[in-house]
């Protein structure tokens, strides 16, 4: 299968991220750079722009800003002709998804089809053909995954934003090895500790944000919530809101619930949960445990 | 004839162009161009300075990390007694090697062997990059863009087990090293001052050096031969070196950016003058005893600078090595430094895989008021005039139209992305 991959603003983190992909080489036999921005390719850029023939799945990657030219041609030009012709079109990483990082550094700048979570519109045509795989970079194991089953024709069921559920149906926040202190509302959390949760204090929003950080693992050893690290959100919309390192909260309690999770249903489970001292959750880890 | 041609120059983490002005088949002048710019400082403006561990890893994908540990840095720099476990300092040290480490692999294999037509299997390039990529998560969360390291150390404990992890890999790595890129013992190889030897061994490297020598172009590239490195650790001095003379004493104070017509990246100079950053200027401060003999006879050539940034992998290694075999797991990760203070500014300086990486920052009522990234690309692709040169623009010219241009440009590995932060 012919990929063509265009970047437009981008730190080619996304590309950097694909060639960590543990069967890389394997995978890659089934498809085709027709252009790439780090591997050898079939064309060089400038025919790119001069025009090729065969394009199946589109690749864009990074955010699109008005009147962009990279080399001779208006970027967004390039990316409707062949946007028009490619059978698929897959969005990497939140900057061509939503608009991402970048798209605040500037005027006219956004995702292929949005704004943060706002369809913008200017290339709705193509809006039935596009997947959206954000993430800041997407993992390795999406794109791969994602680009393998399009080919095969297997069923990729979207979610309303047009990502796969098979990847964004998950929270951060499954499979990290600190949920016990979540779910024990233990709010305590100290930097550079195994234990201790950081939703409530350090701006931790796994819990409400869609990825699979936490069940394939980052480079297939760990991430960045199992390291201390808060997830910053940087699947979502709105990535990267402000203030990303504290919790804002509203009468002590985080503002952002848990997804799907009412207020009041957290308030209740919580009000329980604090009510019991758990002996475990208050010693390190490594501890031994008391009789 | 006089003749004007634009190129486009591709695959160097985005794309710059180079206009040639040729005079009798020679480049008589060339401009490098970077077209695009992102706008990381402005997006930076007004928020809290801690978001900068967030944004900055993403200023690049490839040197993404060097960035965390220069913002963690002049973060870091803000206060006036923070304290910062051996443990926390060695473990970012660690990192950010493994980053160097992956980088110069990455260079070598996708970059400088295709321009000498040189094959290679693809898991040369690929197996180290993914096991370096495994070393840094196991640490620090995920590569690339992590934002571990945070003021006052990091923000995961280090257990054995993820040690042991490291140092497995670490194995691994040296082996891939020499059955890859030379076939040589690490301490000897360090040791070695000898082109003809490094060139009778088996392995990647000898072959990319004897093809420049087979196709005489071990003198093109040429450049100022002025070479700087702000970082300083135990691997690498600072100081600025012209030729072999040495001054170890720099001060930023000389630091001057200014921007460029028709370019979105901004030229840097030191005392009015280009210096040239990297594995090379590295070498050439420590004075290591291969990277000197080929300075010695083809001067700050395409042939040094390729074999300077080679040779910094051995060096890497061994440096990682003994960091690991030095780190004390019963030291705290993190001290607690206390709030930032309100007003402050910071410097946060970095040996990045492409050379000196500086990170400054103003604190005003909390938030961050202004920041500066000074990036490698900017000192070795800054544009000059036709009377003072940048130290890329220098190496081009000259050049008959024969001669591999491509080459003597990437040999000094731009990144464009950074340099249009």
């Amino acid at each position: 299968m012919r990929l063509l991959w265009l970047s437009a603003l981008a730190c080619n983190g996304n590309a950097h991220a694909l060639l960590n992909y543990p069967h890389f080489e394997e995978w890659q036999e089934d498809f085709e750079w027709l252009y790439h921005p780090l591997l050898p390719s079939t064309h060089a850029f400038v025919e790119v722009e001069e025009g090729i023939e065969g394009v199946e799945i589109l690749i864009v990657d990074g955010t699109l800003e008005e009147g962009l030219v990279k080399n001779r041609l208006v970027y967004n030009e390039l990316l409707a002709r062949y946007a028009a012709e490619a059978k698929c079109i897959v969005t990497v990483g939140t900057c061509a998804t939503f608009g991402g990082i970048f798209a605040q550094g500037g005027e006219g700048r956004s995702g292929l089809h949005f704004s943060k979570e706002r369809r913008h519109g200017r290339f709705d045509d193509f809006w039935e053909k596009t997947v959206s795989l954000p993430g800041c970079p997407v993992q390795p194991e999406v794109l791969a995954g994602t680009l393998s089953m399009l080919r095969l024709g297997e069923p990729l069921p979207l979610d309303a934003l047009h990502r796969p559920k098979y990847f964004y149906a998950y929270t951060v926040h499954d499979g990290c090895t600190r949920n016990e202190y979540f779910e024990y509302k233990i709010d305590e959390h100290r930097f550079g500790a195994l234990e201790g949760c950081m939703f409530y204090e350090h701006g931790c929003q796994g819990t409400f944000t869609h990825g699979s950080c936490n069940k394939i693992l980052w480079n297939g050893v760990h991430s960045k919530t199992r390291a201390g690290t808060p997830c910053m959100g940087c699947t979502e919309p709105d990535f990267p809101r402000e203030t990303l390192w504290r919790t804002s909260k509203h009468m002590g309690i985080p503002a952002r619930m848990p997804l799907g999770v009412p207020r009041r249903a957290y308030l209740s489970l919580a009000g329980i949960a604090k009510a019991f001292r758990i002996e475990r959750f208050e010693r390190p880890m490594m501890e031994d445990e008391r009789g | 004839m006089a003749e004007v041609r634009l190129e486009l120059i591709e695959k160097i983490e985005g794309e710059a162009q180079v206009r040639y002005f040729y005079e009798e088949e020679r480049v008589d002048f060339a401009e490098i161009l970077f077209v695009t710019g992102r706008g990381i400082e402005k997006i930076l403006e007004g928020r809290d300075p801690w978001d900068a561990l967030t944004i900055n890893p993403r200023v690049c994908g490839i040197c993404g990390h060097a960035h965390l540990i220069a913002t963690v840095r002049a973060l870091e720099d803000c206060y006036t007694d923070l304290k910062l476990s051996p443990k926390a300092r060695k473990v970012r040290e660690l990192t950010l090697a493994f980053e160097l480490l992956q980088n110069h692999f990455k260079w070598f294999y996708l970059t400088i062997l295709p321009l000498l037509d040189l094959e290679a299997p693809r898991r040369s390039v690929l197996e180290p990059s993914r096991i370096l990529g495994e070393m840094i998560a196991l640490l620090a969360g995920q590569y690339p863009h992590n934002s571990y390291a945070i003021p006052g150390g990091i923000t995961c404990e280090i257990t054995p087990v993820d040690l042991h992890g490291v140092r497995q890999r670490h194995r691994h790595l040296q082996k891939l090293f020499r059955r890859g890129v030379i076939d040589v013992d690490l301490e000897a190889f360090v040791r070695c001052d000898r082109i003809e030897a490094m060139l009778k061994r088996e392995g990647d490297l000898p072959r990319a050096m004897q093809r420049i020598l087979d196709r005489g172009w071990e003198r093109l590239g040429r450049s100022c031969d002025r070479f700087i490195v702000f970082g300083h650790n135990d691997l690498f001095v600072a100081g600025k070196s012209i030729g072999t003379r040495l001054q170890k004493h720099l001060d930023l104070r000389y630091l001057r950016e200014s921007s460029i017509e028709g370019s979105r990246a901004r030229r840097v100079l030191y005392r009015e003058k280009s210096y040239e950053t990297g594995p090379l200027a590295r070498a050439m401060l420590l004075k290591t005893p291969l990277t000197k003999e080929a300075h010695r006879r083809y001067g700050d050539s395409l042939f040094s600078r390729i074999l300077a940034r080679v040779c910094e992998i051995p060096r890497l290694l061994r440096y990682t090595e003994a960091l690991i075999a030095s780190i004390d797991l019963s030291e705290s990760a993190w001290i607690d430094p206390g709030p930032l203070p309100e007003e402050a500014e910071g410097t946060g300086i970095v040996e990045a895989a492409r050379g000196s990486l500086i990170h400054r920052l103003q604190i005003k009522e909390g938030k961050i008021a202004r920041y500066r990234i000074v990036t490698p690309t900017q000192w070795n692709l800054g544009n000059g005039s036709r009377e003072e040169p940048g130290v890329a623009q220098s190496a081009l010219i000259g050049l008959h139209r024969e001669d591999p241009a491509e080459l003597v440009f990437k040999a000094f590995d731009v990144c464009s992305v950074c340099t249009t932060k």
